[in-house]
């Protein structure tokens, strides 16, 4: 008797589950299930937007690994930039609303300030930025020089084109400051008071609370992060002027795609790359979500 | 062991020193900072009301000769503004309502009621981040185009109310952090999980909810590229498809440019300024203690 | 819940004010619903990446005198961003709801008509041959097996602009610009100012304004892959050309040379404008930034200088055609616009408002008369003409479109002094047959 109230309790719950999700459903079946779908299918085949769109079998796929004279080029570039910009502007947007998470004056215009660059967006700023980053005259190597350290040439050097597109990722972490900003505001005031109390300095505060505190957030960051450094596109075609930087050192792998869909018009090739990029990030992520009961704490016992 | 009074007296002035030293510090760091992050902006404003003639000069200067005000009116007037800000405001409001809320409901799903699949489907909402735009831009506009939605605003809209995974996936993690015993009582009193939402998940997210809020906000003021394919009319245009006049093929007019973005981010700044208490209120509770 | 009503009155008070716009079909879905206007006529959808506050003025001026030569067709302006306004007219072709005209790049004009983006014109031309009013080159830009996509609209060149008042000081006959390679390097040398590393003024570096490739084109007039789908990359004259190219690397070096050119390239401050750059090779419509932002500069302009005598002042170009995408519902009256468009009227009034190169051959030459121009205006314009028939384009090939992004690479490595010449040339020439060889 007990057994069966249960299982309906359980069942009911469950119908209410796909209830919350059913905006979800439907959004996904009705707007993006028939374009993903569609990609896929295009992925086997010579589609080229306008005239034809026979199926092809493996062949994109096959050229993808086998001959393609850009495609290790572009992914190396993006997996650079993954690697050093996630931790980077990660580590970057957790200290900066841990020093913004206080309660002194000028507080507002603080945070107001740091999370303006991010508010910021598009080709205006990418192309201030390439005003900024002018070797010879910009702000940025005019304010280093008054240091006395002789800037590189920026965009201009293939060892130093990425590197200044993660330095000008940094610029805007205010949108990450702003979700650990808002998480930090979940942690309670007695856990640091205590902390306090036993003798404990901002720096063991820091790092025995605020951060395992913040850890579903970091978990979010990373993540999405992770899968958004996979598609950077906008800052390299409008910085390299749709080329690809000095030796192709700013082509990164969706400025290939880009450039294969839209100005070779071979978008099944296209789809195909974007369906490899697909299987690295979608295994990456897989790999999060395993590693992170290990590291993230649900105050909710949540798994 | 008990402590006596005297010393747990200097211990608590220690701690009252100590904290009084770390605010100074952070201080100190965030204004450093401040002239960092805004120096570009300065680059901006200078810019702005140059003449083009003095932006064109080379090399460049770090202080106006003269400063044109009188650019941003000429700005304001180089398009019909006035209108594409209504248009903006439109999409925006709509879309930071749909985001909010929806969101926040698929989330809780997720996040804390149990049924069968769920970690399958949590997969799939997270996999739909990983495809990149351009690749499904052209059946998307096909698509859109079969439902006879061109030239409306309701492929930029419509959307937003059927949730994000970005948004979806943020808010989830914050429902996680909500204890499950809380749950569990108010289930245990015969509260149905869209009551628990609603009185109990709702409230306790804000800060969340907020920032969503602000992201949406400002992803959908900023947005460029949806506009730009799915509105037709001139009369339709946003502020980001207006601020394109100034950008030609050949050559820019920098300052009028530059007062445009200016224009276009000063709501937001000023939305963003009078917004923070919102998700920030609970930080006087928490931090500097008296 | 109080900020949910305060929300929801905000919201209600945006729907009302924008009076629900937007969410009614728009003005150019109804029409095209009922396939006509008010009177009977046909709308067409006309669009262009022209907003600006010079050109969007002329253009519609245009269109209006269109409308009013005749009764049954109606244009229908629309600015769409530059750059993004392709994106979306691929998307519309793809959706089969393309608008009438679109202003396209010319280069990519056989390759759009291979894929079947633009409709053939060739039964058009056939009623009414306009071939003959254009320039030779670009009118051969818009052929893909012989039949045409698109009807040239505007184009450009590269010529040189140097710096009369340097040229006197440094102890050049100002009216005597450089004629050949050799003397631009002469010339140059003459012109520089040196300060200890750097540089108060520079002669003349000949990758501000123009490509490689365009130097290749300079001196053998020869495309890296030729009508015949062949590769002409690693060729002795584009080696010399390479060759010549990297001694005025070596010459001034990657700092300067990288300072000044992401000057330029960010386009603000040119320092040709303030006198730091004695020669820069631009094109004709350069004029109208340094009569704007430079206006006391005393300045002239040649042909682009020879390899050597004899070996013709070859230069380079690019412009616009307007085209009808593949499924347009109104050809016939497209054509009628199209023709209008590129006919001399038209094209000469666009010519002179604009200061811009013209592909209409009769309406370029009237244009360079005009008492509009300024005596530079007349120089500059009177010169551009005199350079169209030396201008080469560089038209996509239907084999390898993407090429560039291979070779590119290779001319950088050489300037970085990462790779030979010799080398480079062969590595991209063996690079962009492999291209070739995975397209076929």
């Amino acid at each position: 008797m007990a057994g069966r109230k249960r299982f309906n309790y359980k069942t009911r719950e469950g119908l209410q589950g796909y209830l919350f999700i059913l905006p979800w459903i439907i959004g996904f079946l009705v707007f993006t299930a028939g374009p993903l779908l569609f990609s896929f299918a295009a992925s086997f085949t010579n589609y080229n937007i306008t005239s034809q769109m026979d199926f092809i079998g493996l062949k994109n796929y096959e050229k993808l690994f086998a001959d393609d004279q850009l495609f290790w080029t572009s992914l190396y570039n993006t997996l650079y930039f993954v690697v050093f910009s996630v931790p980077i502007t990660t580590v970057g947007a957790i200290v900066l609303s841990a020093l913004l998470n206080r309660d002194i004056p000028g507080m507002r215009f603080f945070r107001t300030v740091y999370y303006l660059p991010a508010v910021l967006s598009g080709v205006g700023v990418y192309l201030l930025w390439m005003q900024l980053l002018e070797p010879g005259t910009g702000l940025v190597n005019t304010v280093l020089a008054w240091f006395g350290i002789a800037g590189p040439n920026w965009l201009f050097d293939p060892d130093w084109a990425k590197p200044a597109l993660i330095f000008m990722k940094l610029w805007s972490v205010g949108g990450g400051m702003l979700l650990y900003l808002a998480s930090m505001q979940g942690i309670s005031k007695s856990l640091y008071e205590a902390a306090e109390i036993d003798g404990a300095n901002a720096w063991q505060q820091f790092i025995r609370i605020t951060v395992p505190m913040i850890t579903p957030v970091i978990f979010f960051d990373v993540v999405t992060s992770l899968i958004g450094g996979f598609q950077i596109f906008q800052e390299a075609y409008v910085m390299s002027n749709g080329e690809g930087g000095p030796v192709n050192s700013l082509l990164f792998y969706n400025l290939y795609m880009w450039k294969k869909a839209f100005e070779a018009f071979d978008m099944g090739y296209a789809m195909a790359m974007s369906w490899i990029l697909f299987i690295i990030v979608f295994v990456l992520t897989i790999i999060n979500l395993k590693l992170a009961p290990k590291w993230v704490h649900y105050e909710g016992g949540g798994k | 062991m008990v402590k006596s009074a005297a010393e747990k007296h200097s211990h608590f002035d220690t701690i009252q020193g100590r904290r009084r030293a770390l605010n100074i510090i952070n201080w100190i760091l965030l204004a450093a900072g401040s002239l960092l992050v805004l120096s570009p902006l300065w680059w901006m404003v200078i810019t702005s009301v140059k003449t083009m003639q003095e932006v064109m000069t080379y090399p460049p200067t770090f202080w106006p000769e003269s400063w044109n005000w009188s650019n941003y009116a000429k700005t304001w007037e180089a398009a019909p503004f006035d209108l594409y800000t209504i248009n903006t405001l439109t999409i925006t409001i709509l879309v930071v309502i749909g985001n909010v809320f929806v969101n926040s409901f698929i989330a809780y799903g997720f996040a804390k009621v149990p049924f069968k699949g769920r970690n399958a489907l949590f997969a799939i909402v997270l996999s739909t981040m990983m495809i990149p735009g351009f690749v499904t831009l052209i059946p998307q506009y096909v698509l859109f185009a079969k439902l006879q939605w061109l030239n409306t605003y309701y492929p930029l809209v419509v959307p937003a109310f059927f949730g994000s995974a970005f948004n979806i996936f943020l808010l989830r993690q914050f429902y996680m952090t909500i204890p499950d015993e809380l749950i569990e009582a108010a289930k245990m009193e015969g509260a149905s999980h869209f009551w628990i939402w609603w009185k109990i998940g709702l409230p306790l997210t804000k800060p969340a909810l907020a920032t969503v809020a602000i992201f949406s906000f400002n992803g959908a003021w900023n947005d460029f590229l949806g506009p730009l394919l799915y509105v037709n009319d001139e009369s339709l245009y946003t502020l980001q498809l207006g601020l394109q006049v100034f950008k030609g093929q050949m050559s820019t007019q920098w300052n009028y440019l530059m007062a445009g973005s200016l224009l276009v981010l000063l709501p937001v700044i000023v939305l963003f300024f009078f917004f923070q208490k919102y998700f920030i209120q609970g930080i006087n509770l928490q931090s500097g203690g008296k | 819940m109080r900020h949910l009503k305060w929300l929801s009155v905000l919201f209600i008070a945006v729907l009302v004010l924008s009076g629900c716009n937007g969410f009614t079909k728009g003005d150019s879905a109804k029409k095209d619903k009922q396939a006509e206007g008010e009177d009977g006529k046909v709308v067409l959808d006309f669009w262009t990446f022209w907003g600006s506050e010079i050109r969007r003025p002329v253009v519609e001026k245009i269109v209006e005198d269109f409308n009013k030569s005749q009764d049954k067709i109606e244009v229908k302006h629309t600015f769409v961003p530059w750059g993004d306004i392709w994106t979306k007219e691929l998307a519309s072709i793809a959706a089969g709801s393309p608008p009438d005209v679109v202003i396209n790049d010319i280069n990519a004009t056989a390759l759009r008509g291979e894929k079947k983006q633009a409709e053939n014109l060739s039964k058009y031309l056939e009623k009414d041959d306009i071939s003959g009013n254009f320039y030779e080159e670009l009118w051969n830009a818009t052929l893909y097996e012989g039949d045409s996509y698109g009807i040239p609209f505007n184009t450009d060149t590269r010529v040189l602009f140097y710096n009369k008042d340097a040229f006197k000081e440094a102890g050049l006959d100002p009216e005597q610009p450089p004629k050949t390679w050799d003397e631009l390097w002469e010339f140059a040398e003459k012109l520089d100012v040196k300060n200890g590393d750097k540089y108060d003024r520079m002669g003349f570096y000949p990758l501000f304004g123009a490509g490689t490739d365009v130097w290749m084109l300079n001196a053998d007039k020869v495309n890296f892959i030729d009508e015949n789908d062949e590769v002409k990359i690693n060729t002795p004259e584009k080696l010399d050309t390479l060759k010549w190219l990297k001694s005025w690397h070596d010459k001034y070096g990657d700092n300067n040379i990288n300072s000044w050119q992401s000057q330029m390239e960010s386009q603000q401050g040119n320092p040709f404008f303030s006198g730091d750059l004695g020669m820069l090779v631009q094109q004709p419509t350069f004029f109208t930034q340094i009569r704007d932002y430079a206006p006391d500069l005393n300045f002239g302009v040649a042909l682009l200088p020879e390899k050597e005598p004899g070996n013709g002042n070859t230069s380079w170009g690019g412009g616009f055609v307007a085209e009808i995408p593949y499924g347009a519902k109104h050809p016939d009256e497209s054509w009628e616009f199209i023709k209008y468009l590129t006919d001399k009227e038209a094209q000469e009034y666009w010519a002179v408002k604009n200061f811009d190169n013209v592909a209409n051959k009769e309406a370029a030459e009237t244009a360079a008369e005009s008492d509009e121009f300024s005596e530079d205006g007349k120089m500059v314009y009177g010169l551009a003409v005199e350079a169209m028939p030396h201008t080469m384009l560089t038209p996509t090939p239907v084999v390898a479109p993407d090429f560039p992004t291979l070779i590119n690479p290779e001319f950088d490595n050489v300037y970085l002094g990462k790779k030979t010449p010799e080398q480079a040339l062969e590595d991209a020439e063996k690079k962009v047959q492999k291209l070739i060889d995975q397209n076929k």
